[in-house]
């Protein structure tokens, strides 16, 4: 796959995830909202840009020790809560103290949900890689018999 | 299937082309298999020399600018570096797994993922390795996985 492929298919699914908890928060906290379609859509394509540009924070000329990787998760997390919090409440998604720790917990699961799609694909991978060892070693011991 | 054999000069380096649809069919694992079974690779043991074949090599590792090669149960340290091994490995089952090594597929029991992107291969002796997410695609692709 080429990495401006993966970057699209990145982008669709940080896009995907931030459109399913900006869904989840309006039904949970404010099922009577109104949102004006152009500038919403808008506005939640620039947030999945911002995060899509976060993902910047895992890169590496060294591969990730498993310790460096959690603390660059942190690190990413820290920087979305920092940069997507006051994007946010400059475009009225959020107002008093309640709503501004609603949207924390709602960027944090975002996150969250974006690790576990990410590990679902990997398993997936994983799945057809064990899957073709399996075949092969049958095929060899088949074949020797 | 045609066979085509070419015959070169002394000078020239011996080299097998293999032209599949798939590259992890059972016959070309079997020219895979014979042509690792005929290199060899030198390496070092407690001032001993020994000459071991690609087909028993379960990884090279480089560490801190040393050179390792690891056998089902032995290891062994050789001269060369990752880059020589690389090439030394290339078109049998061996393949870079990560930055500093390269892994034999061969050996690989199975694969599991990890929460932070790599993937874990634990091999028949038992010993687990880190298969970073950029060299899944060349395991993939050894093994004739689709998509």
């Amino acid at each position: 796959m080429g990495i401006v492929t993966r970057w699209i298919r990145r982008y669709v699914t940080v896009y995907g995830i931030i459109m399913l908890c900006t869904f989840l928060m309006c039904l949970l906290f404010n099922p009577a909202a109104e949102l004006p379609v152009v500038t919403f859509f808008g506005r939640i394509m620039m947030f999945a840009l911002i995060a899509l540009l976060s993902l910047s924070v895992y890169s590496s000329r060294d591969e990730l020790t498993v310790k460096a990787w959690w603390v660059r998760t942190l690190l990413h997390l820290l920087l979305l809560e920092a940069v997507l919090l006051p994007l946010a409440h400059f475009w009225g998604f959020w107002q008093g103290g309640r709503d501004i720790l609603i949207y924390a917990l709602f960027i944090l699961l975002a996150k969250a949900l974006w690790h576990l799609v990410d590990y679902s694909l990997n398993a997936r991978t994983a799945a057809q890689i064990n899957e073709r060892i399996r075949k092969k070693r049958l095929e060899r011991r088949t074949g020797e018999e | 299937m045609r066979v085509s054999i070419e015959q070169i000069d002394r000078q020239g380096e011996e080299e097998l082309i293999v032209r599949c649809h798939d590259p992890g069919a059972a016959w070309v694992e079997i020219v895979r298999e014979a042509a690792s079974g005929l290199q060899t690779v030198c390496c070092w043991q407690e001032d001993m020399l020994r000459r071991l074949k690609l087909s028993d090599v379960f990884y090279f590792e480089v560490v801190d600018e040393r050179s390792f090669v690891y056998t089902q149960t032995e290891v062994f340290e050789a001269k060369e570096k990752l880059y020589e091994f690389e090439g030394l490995c290339a078109g049998s089952a061996l393949f870079r797994c990560s930055k500093s090594m390269i892994l034999n597929a061969e050996k690989i029991d199975y694969v599991r993922p990890s929460l932070s992107g790599w993937f874990e291969a634990v091999l028949s002796n038992g010993e687990k390795v880190v298969v970073s997410r950029k060299y899944v695609a060349d395991l993939k692709r050894m093994l004739g996985v689709q998509g």
